[in-house]
């Protein structure tokens, strides 16, 4: 497994056996996370077995609604969208009697919840951008940097430009190792872009600890040994409206999950080549082992001699 | 921020549980294998190592050491892997409870929490389960695995006896809520009698029984061939024999009487099941009859399945709790705990309550003829408690003491790890002692 899932797989697999329809509808209370720091919530409602809910709770949610998330959220969802929960930020509800036509199509939607709620400040710089590239004389001052502090320490920025939209990544690591093998695995990015068929790709850029020009003035810049900051470069063909957009936009949200995935595996490959060389070690220790030395030669009189 | 919901991950023989604390069922439940591309499962398992830096290996070899790509991130795992079972290699990381191989463990762990639980490691705690008697040695490395490659922010090992005792306070009839008694863990491979006293597992008087699910539904089979049940596919003939044992089976308080009843009213009892062939999509029927009380009688009287194998599980329990310390006794026949799948019979715990208290009885009754009348005994209370989360016992128990609140103190922090290393995890917080 090279990409993760956008999905969420434990929503998928419940609402699965739930909508089918010779389902018996049970009751249900269960509490799941995903990337990020995000809560779900998924509960038949009191009594009405039919009734499913599902609630979601994230730190930077607030932030989002602020970058349109409601917008996108009410054109993916309309009809389920409830009052939120208690304790909650967001809440859908399905009526199990009556789930439409094309449950299937319904399920793969939900299951993204988490993906299209962050889709909305991506949709926004995209189309501010493709506005802005009509323009002949485009006020630079009217671009906006979006921030959105998804998790504890670490943020992404977005900011439209005329020609280009940036994507930035703050970093936090916890561990010095793992920076640095964040280190090597992203100057392979850079590498990798150096061949011929992946020239469209967007750039990426590397900074460590020195935030990018674009967000030198962005208030709440941690500076320390431990932060980096990751930058691409996004052009209107990577953004392309249509499918392109919607895997573009799937790809960069997960970055910093994938990025910290493939740390963790190449940790655990690393391990596991140093467990094959300490069992090849201990066989070459086993047969250096010194042979046991025969006893001593005797004559037939009994007297030992040396030999020389 | 608030503390996002433990881990909890019960890594079986046959089976891995995992999901959420908090929740009364595992999110995901299947098998534990690992589907690679490295060929079978030859006895090194992992990748071999070049002489040589790989760089300066010219041939072009087949092991993973020497590749550059991404080989080592090609592999599947629980139903996915067996579904590629045709071009990929299965291998069981865990065997007899205990893992095997760490290569593929903690690949599999990877998937487990990044591909299925879409959790970032660290920022959970973990609570990860292990078999009793498991050497420390384990337990170092899986924390080692933990901290070092997850970074994860707690982790807890717990012994799966305990949880599953722990998992027992749900049932009514459980009035205190105690860490002593007698688990009976029953799963696929093996069925083992464990018993614990406040919390230690008392590792001398453990006894498994080589009975267990894969047994029974062999036995189902076997029972539904010699009677010439030609309507179910060959191919199909485990799977269905699978589902008989696991929807009509039940435990009869007499044998003898349960045969006479068949025969009198046979309508009543016989059932039949109904199934499509995989193949042709054509349905067929397979009548059900006596295998339906047959096969869980197999763990009270195994000489009807086995001519190797003839201690019935009633005995087995009596005997490990004879064996163990004489203190603890009356705690352990009061609380005989079930655990597993294949406890999950009808009437499996009334009968097997009625079998130890029928032994251990006349055990009371002889020491008092023996005494020549002097001496009088109070009856011993025999217990054995089943409820609904006997099948998932053990991750439900991880599940309820992960939600608690002082499960976080108890865990060992990556910073604590950082200090004294993996033999950290040789040392259990609730019982304040080396474990």
């Amino acid at each position: 497994m090279i990409l993760l899932d956008y999905h969420n797989r434990i929503i998928e697999d419940t609402l699965k056996a739930r909508f089918h329809p010779e389902s018996k509808p049970k009751p249900v209370d269960m509490s799941i996370v995903d990337f990020d720091g995000v809560s779900y919530h998924l509960a038949t409602l009191d009594d009405q077995d039919t009734k499913l809910a599902l609630s979601i709770r994230w730190n930077c949610w607030s932030e989002l609604v602020q970058y349109g998330a409601m917008d996108v959220l009410r054109r993916d969802y309309k009809q389920w969208i409830v009052e939120s929960e208690q304790g909650y930020d967001f809440t859908l509800q399905f009526d199990l009697e009556n789930i439409g036509a094309d449950p299937e199509e319904l399920i793969r939607k939900v299951a993204l919840l988490k993906r299209n709620a962050m889709a909305a400040p991506f949709e926004r710089a995209f189309d501010a951008q493709s506005l802005a590239e009509k323009e002949d004389n485009w006020d630079p001052s009217s671009s906006q940097l979006m921030t959105i502090h998804y998790r504890d320490g670490e943020a992404i920025y977005i900011q439209n430009q005329q020609d280009r939209v940036t994507v930035i990544f703050s970093t936090l690591f916890k561990e010095e190792t793992d920076r640095v093998f964040a280190k090597v695995f992203l100057q392979e990015f850079v590498d990798a872009r150096k061949k011929p068929h992946l020239q469209n790709a967007p750039q990426v850029i590397y900074s460590h600890r020195e935030p990018p020009l674009e967000i030198r003035h962005a208030p709440g810049l941690l500076d320390s040994e431990n932060q980096g900051y990751i930058t691409f470069v996004l052009f209107p063909r990577n953004f392309a409206a249509g499918a392109v957009r919607e895997e573009t936009i799937s790809r960069i949200q997960i970055f910093r999950d994938y990025l910290h995935y493939h740390i963790k595996c190449s940790k655990a490959y690393m391990h596991s080549r140093m467990r094959a060389r300490v069992s090849d070690f201990l066989k070459v220790l086993n047969r250096a082992k010194p042979e046991i030395q025969a006893s001593e030669k005797k004559l037939a009189s009994g007297r030992a001699f040396r030999r020389v | 921020m608030s503390r996002l919901a433990p881990v909890v991950i019960d890594n079986g023989t046959g089976f891995t549980k995992m999901g959420f604390a908090g929740n009364n069922d595992p999110s995901f439940i299947q098998p534990t294998v690992i589907a690679t591309r490295e060929g079978g499962s030859g006895a090194s398992g992992g990748p071999s190592v070049p002489s040589k830096p790989s760089f300066l290996n010219s041939s072009a070899s087949s092991n993973i050491a020497s590749k550059r790509g991404i080989e080592d991130l090609d592999f599947y795992i629980g139903d996915e892997a067996v579904a590629n079972s045709k071009t990929y290699a299965l291998n069981y990381p865990i065997r007899h409870g205990q893992i095997d191989n760490w290569d593929h463990m903690e690949r599999y762990w990877e998937q487990s929490i990044f591909k299925y639980l879409r959790c970032e490691p660290e920022d959970h705690s973990f609570l990860l389960t292990e078999p009793p008697l498991n050497p420390p040695e384990n337990r170092e490395n899986t924390a080692e695995i933990m901290f070092e490659s997850f970074n994860v922010q707690g982790l807890y090992i717990a012994v799966q006896a305990v949880l599953a005792l722990a998992a027992s306070w749900t049932s009514s009839k459980v009035s205190e809520q105690t860490l002593t008694g007698t688990v009976i863990d029953s799963g696929d491979g093996v069925t083992h009698v464990i018993p614990v006293a406040e919390g230690y597992v008392i590792g001398s008087s453990i006894k498994s029984v080589p009975i267990a699910g894969r047994d029974l539904t062999s036995f189902v089979q076997n029972l539904l061939r010699e009677r010439g049940e030609n309507m179910i596919p060959a191919e199909d003939s485990m799977t269905v024999a699978q589902r008989i044992k696991e929807q009509y089976s039940y435990v009869c308080p007499d044998i003898v009487k349960e045969f006479k009843k068949y025969d009198q009213e046979g309508d009543k009892y016989f059932k039949k099941y109904e199934g499509v062939h995989s193949v042709t999509g054509k349905p067929y029927t397979v009548d059900v009859g006596f295998e339906r009380f047959l096969a869980p009688e197999i763990f009270f009287n195994p000489e009807i399945a086995s001519s190797d194998y003839l201690t019935p599980l009633p005995e087995v329990v009596d005997t490990v709790v004879q064996t163990s310390p004489i203190d603890v006794r009356r705690g352990l026949y009061k609380n005989i705990v079930l655990s597993g799948g294949s406890t999950m019979f009808e009437n499996f715990g009334k009968r097997l309550q009625r079998d130890i208290k029928r032994i251990a009885d006349s055990r009371i009754k002889k020491s008092e003829i023996l005494s020549g009348g002097r001496m009088q005994s109070t009856p011993m209370e025999v217990n054995v408690i089943s409820h609904k989360k006997q099948r998932y016992a053990v991750w439900f128990g991880g599940s309820l003491l992960a939600s608690t609140g002082e499960f976080h103190s108890y865990c060992h922090t990556k910073a604590e790890y950082d200090e004294v290393g993996p033999s950290i995890a040789r040392h259990n917080r609730v019982f304040g002692t080396v474990g």
